[in-house]
């Protein structure tokens, strides 16, 4: 899976309660840092939805399911080079669908929200 | 028309975060259409490995909230959303965001966005983005806010 981040994901998955605790630490090495931006480096907000999803990949309840969407993801305080970031990741079916929830931490509190959306696609 | 010169004049993102490439068509405080080209060149298929698939070469659906929301970002500073005094622009939130078909390099991506409303110093958003006529993705909303630079140390994105 290509992906604009260079963080290794660590992932200890609870398979019977479909949930995840993902982390990552944003090194200040992350080749976005360059261009977002050259004289302020701000994690991008994408590249936490980009984990998000590298970390759904990973505990995904189906191997059949694939990203069809983003039904919300919202931004509430800015990552720097040096965070880590702690996501707590739940799975819930949502009709035929497969709903990923995460929330996004660092150590100054709440990071992002963001919700993703799988659908059995074969 | 919005040149890739001004393009670099007017966003703050650089390489390799700069993922609009033209501005085609775009009316202050309406509409705006910009191209971005996906190219096997961009340094994010640089990992891949010699057995990579073709589901490995898939765009990452995160650039692609990024590009169009750059396409926005570019929107908001031609009309005028920039006017407070230092201020930068930040990704709000979306939602509503439904992948319609994968995106490959070779693509056109054409992404169409339309300003819904403007409420003091945040924007909201709405558009799809299309390659060859066939839409790719669609946007529900995207919220795009303008706060002092100031603002962002404390971290309130």
């Amino acid at each position: 899976m290509t992906t604009p981040v260079l963080a290794e994901l660590s992932v200890e998955a609870d398979e019977p309660r479909r949930t995840a605790t993902v982390t990552l630490t944003v090194g200040a090495d992350e080749p976005v840092f360059a261009g977002h931006y050259p004289h302020f480096a701000i994690f991008p907000g994408v590249c936490l939805v980009d984990c998000v999803v590298r970390g759904a990949d990973r505990t995904i309840p189906d191997p059949g399911l694939e990203l069809c969407g983003v039904d919300s993801a919202r931004f509430l305080t800015a990552v720097f080079p040096g965070d880590e970031v702690r996501i707590e990741l739940s799975w819930r079916p949502l009709g035929d669908d497969w709903r990923c929830a995460a929330e996004l931490s660092t150590a100054r509190g709440p990071a992002a929200v963001v919700r993703l959306r799988y659908r059995v696609t074969r | 028309m919005i040149t890739p010169a001004e393009i670099r004049r007017l966003l703050p993102h650089r390489f390799p975060m700069l993922l609009v490439d033209r501005v085609v068509e775009a009316v202050p405080g309406e509409s705006l259409t910009a191209l971005k080209a996906v190219t096997l060149n961009e340094p994010w298929y640089a990992r891949l490995g010699p057995d990579a698939a073709d589901r490995d070469t898939r765009y990452p659906e995160s650039l692609l909230i990024e590009s169009w929301g750059q396409s926005a970002g570019l929107l908001s500073l031609i009309s005028g959303a920039d006017d407070l005094d230092g201020a930068v622009m930040l990704f709000g939130s979306a939602s509503g965001v439904t992948f319609h078909r994968r995106v490959q390099p070779g693509d056109l991506l054409e992404h169409r966005v339309r300003l819904s409303r403007r409420v003091g110093d945040t924007v909201l958003f709405t558009g799809d983005s299309r390659i060859a006529g066939e839409v790719a993705f669609t946007v529900d909303r995207m919220v795009m806010a303008f706060r002092p630079a100031a603002a962002l140390a404390s971290a309130n994105t």
